[in-house]
């Protein structure tokens, strides 16, 4: 048992993911009029898999099974290079981003609030309840 | 990739639109100017409309490299303007014998710059920089969230 739960890891890196997110919908969005600028964005599965990786093992009856901790371990920017919604060739929908950008906001607020929630459960136990 | 990062992004966008309506502007103020610059014939010759190209700010050689390398690498940039060129449709013919510019048969050649068109492109781009404000407020607001922590 380690004094910093696991939980700890867990929202700093929903953190980490959150401030890419972050920097990638402003890319996006500061490239609105860049001609043949294809939008990018970050993929969380695989952080979400490397979290888990950690905390779940497959109960395996022989080697060549599949274990759960297939995958990445860091997020992924990937470009959307398949379409085009504007002449110039650039495929950012603004509206998606921006609603995208207010999701990620709340997310980010959110996993601070847990965070500093945990800091005070220690705060708690430390000062023994009083 | 700095903590500031996103903001740089966001502020370099802020640029860009802005210089984008200041080149607006030019072309709207000279909607009618037939002597914007003068030519190897040594006559005047109307404005030209000018156009701001906007570019995806590439990565810098130590993104680069650290990309190479394998380090953790997100290359985002923000946008820079490329250039500002100018437009080769033509000029506009009107008949006017009066214009101190009009030729033998009294037609004046005016600038190729639409009004409407401008309009919409000074649209655009205030659209565009209210949206990139909007993203700058949002990192800002991430950033002073994260002070939070541990308070």
């Amino acid at each position: 048992m380690t004094f910093f739960s696991r939980t700890f890891d867990s929202l700093q890196h929903g953190l980490d993911y959150a401030a890419l997110n972050n920097k990638t919908i402003a890319n996006n969005i500061a490239n609105v009029d860049t001609a043949n600028y294809k939008a990018r964005e970050v993929e969380f599965k695989s952080i979400l898999d490397n979290e888990l990786k950690t905390n779940m093992e497959a109960k395996r009856t022989h080697e060549k099974h599949f274990n759960f901790n297939e995958g990445i371990n860091q997020f992924n920017v990937t470009t959307n290079k398949g379409t085009s919604y504007n002449h110039n060739g650039n495929n950012v929908d603004i509206d998606k981003e921006m609603s995208n950008l207010a999701t990620n906001q709340i997310y980010y607020n959110a996993l601070i609030d847990r965070m500093n929630g945990q800091f005070n459960s220690l705060q708690s136990v430390i000062r023994g309840g009083s | 990739m700095s903590v500031f990062s996103g903001m740089n992004i966001s502020s370099s966008a802020l640029t860009a639109q802005r210089l984008r309506m200041d080149t607006v502007s030019a072309n709207i103020a000279n909607a009618d100017s037939t002597r914007a610059r003068i030519n190897e014939d040594g006559e005047f010759e109307p404005y030209r409309r000018k156009i701001v190209n906007f570019q995806s700010d590439s990565p810098s050689f130590r993104d680069q490299f650290s990309k190479i390398k394998g380090d953790e690498n997100k290359t985002v940039n923000g946008v820079k303007v490329a250039s500002i060129t100018e437009d080769d449709a033509p000029f506009v013919t009107v008949y006017n014998p009066n214009h101190p510019d009009a030729d033998e048969a009294g037609y004046v050649q005016m600038p190729n710059v639409d009004p409407l068109q401008e309009m919409v492109d000074l649209m655009s781009a205030t659209r565009s920089y209210e949206a990139n404000v909007t993203a700058f407020n949002a990192t800002k607001g991430m950033l002073m969230k994260a002070l939070e922590i541990g308070k």
